[in-house]
């Protein structure tokens, strides 16, 4: 029991003493996260959607050719950097940028560590993120696509319309467990210098004794964050779903209803909105 | 009466080295009422499909306004948005409301304004009976709810020709009458239509034409009278007298 209590006043000595130090390293955590957890989101749903464009034989060569061709480079891109460890892909890019613009081109400084950490978080999210879209536009009913098919909506229409919103509903639970992966992942981007809540335990170990103590804290403050965005997320997720009841609304009850309305005297359906059917009376 | 919409010469599809339609030829008439009838497999629906370009066929000519429609060089979606389609599974957009179902189409393939949208949304809305359910989502609504709303979808597009791919065959019994009024009131009122069905008694009620096809082939057509009462054939007798001995 004593020692709990001695582990309470020694997290309350740290934070008193570093609170400033970890709530830096939280904000440079959470921004590094969602910046890059939505620019993931995005790349993830181009490359979804490259990868969606039905082709066939019927389809000009051109247009076959440059399909193929975007399915296998988006098919590349997500097999590498699923493949490896984002830690090692950040080593990769931060060295591998001015390696072959011979220094020309780096990423100096305080910036070029943030735009390195972004990158490369949001190039691994997008590829994970690329296969959850696939998945979700596949697991869309085909008879949607039919559906906006048959009145006249090209692919395009069809996939911003009809089956994006349902896709993207379905795949919000794999953008939160990115977020959640990325809040905890982006620790490893102190290979090239970020400074994130964990890089903050490190410093701040580095100059007392008080790993276990520090330690406390991170857990806290991690899962914090985790359980704050789940819930979130599942607010979100109820929200686009709406309401689960509606309201009727009230018409003019003397209009007439399914198949009572075949009174001749009350002219064609289609009198005012249509062209084509006006003077078929009669026939 | 007698003005062609559609004209079908040699129409054939094969699914790989399945030939599930065969040399397929027939007109469509302004004001037609055309029921298909047939067990199932026998091709009805492909036609159906084919003739909107929801399957490409494998030869023959689908003449509509003087083009062929079936060559691959129209432009598909806008022939399409000429050509309704009701389906057997609804096909509603789930995210959307039963307002925006209607509106969606004309909004954006039709380039309407949303409040001439709307007010051609609510008035074929009404004429299904489906008006106090504009804010619904298609999941909050029965099967013969959805069919009604999906055939005011299709209306709200002004279409020549309507096409019905057995749209009562997925509702429990009770809801079909419901579907079937609709369809009848529509036929009334000189809609041109286009229905694959199993009821038999709105083939022979309804329509002007009746088409039975086997095996992909169209075996005998004629008016209701002529196939229901003096069918010409031996399968086509035997065809309906299963369905009446069910």
């Amino acid at each position: 029991m004593e020692k709990f209590a001695k582990l309470i006043t020694d997290v309350d000595l740290l934070w008193s003493t570093y609170s400033s130090v970890y709530l830096k390293g939280i904000r440079n955590t959470l921004i590094l996260a969602i910046v890059a957890t939505l620019i993931g989101c995005i790349i993830g749903l181009v490359c979804g959607i490259l990868n969606t464009i039905p082709y066939s034989r019927q389809d000009s060569v051109v247009k076959r050719i440059v399909l193929r061709l975007t399915r296998i480079i988006v098919r590349i891109y997500v097999e590498v950097f699923r493949g490896t460890p984002m830690v090692l892909q950040a080593v990769f890019i931060y060295f591998g940028l001015p390696y072959f613009t011979d220094a020309q081109l780096r990423f100096r400084g305080n910036s070029g560590m943030w735009i390195a950490s972004i990158l490369v978080v949001s190039i691994n999210t997008g590829a994970y993120m690329a296969e959850s879209v696939r998945g979700g536009i596949m697991s869309i009913d085909p008879g949607q696509t039919e559906g906006a098919k048959a009145i006249g909506m090209t692919h395009l229409q069809t996939m911003l319309y009809v089956i994006l919103p349902q896709a993207i509903r379905n795949i919000i639970p794999q953008i939160g467990n990115n977020l959640i992966i990325n809040i905890k992942d982006t620790s490893v981007m102190f290979v090239i210098g970020f400074i994130d809540f964990f890089a903050q335990h490190r410093n701040i170990i580095g100059v007392n004794n008080m790993s276990f103590q520090s330690a406390t804290i991170e857990m806290i403050g991690y899962l914090t964050l985790t359980l704050a965005f789940s819930f979130i997320l599942r607010a979100v997720e109820k929200r686009l779903d709406g309401s689960d009841s509606y309201e009727l609304v009230n018409v003019d009850p003397l209009v007439m209803a399914a198949g009572t309305y075949s009174h001749p005297d009350r002219g064609n359906i289609f009198d005012e909105h249509s062209r084509e059917y006006k003077g078929m009376e009669g026939d | 009466m007698n003005e062609p919409i559609l004209k079908i010469n040699h129409l054939s599809k094969a699914f790989g080295s399945n030939v599930v339609l065969r040399d397929i030829d027939f007109t469509v008439n302004k004001g037609d009422v055309i029921s298909i009838i047939g067990a199932s497999g026998s091709g009805k629906s492909t036609l159906l499909r084919c003739i909107n370009l929801l399957e490409t066929p494998t030869s023959g000519q689908i003449i509509y306004n003087d083009r062929d429609v079936a060559s691959g060089k129209i432009n598909a979606p806008e022939y399409r948005s000429h050509v309704g389609m009701v389906f057997q599974s609804f096909n509603l957009f789930n995210n959307m409301t039963v307002l925006e179902n209607c509106m969606v189409g004309q909004t954006k393939v039709l380039k309407k304004d949303r409040e001439a949208a709307k007010e051609a949304a609510m008035y074929f809305l009404q004429k299904v009976g489906m008006a106090p359910y504009i804010n619904a989502k298609p999941r909050q609504l029965s099967g013969g709810q959805k069919q009604r709303v999906a055939i005011a979808r299709a209306l709200a597009m002004n279409p020549e020709i309507l096409l019905f791919d057995e749209p009562t065959s997925a509702l429990d019994p009770e809801m079909v009458g419901e579907v079937l009024n609709v369809m009848q009131a529509l036929a009334q009122e000189g809609m041109t239509m286009l229905v694959v069905t199993h009821e038999m008694a709105f083939a022979r009620d309804v329509s002007n034409r009746v088409v039975y096809m086997k095996e992909g082939i169209i075996r005998e057509q004629g008016t209701p009278q002529q196939i229901f009462e003096n069918p010409q054939r031996q399968e086509t007798r035997e065809f309906l007298a299963r369905f009446r001995n069910k």
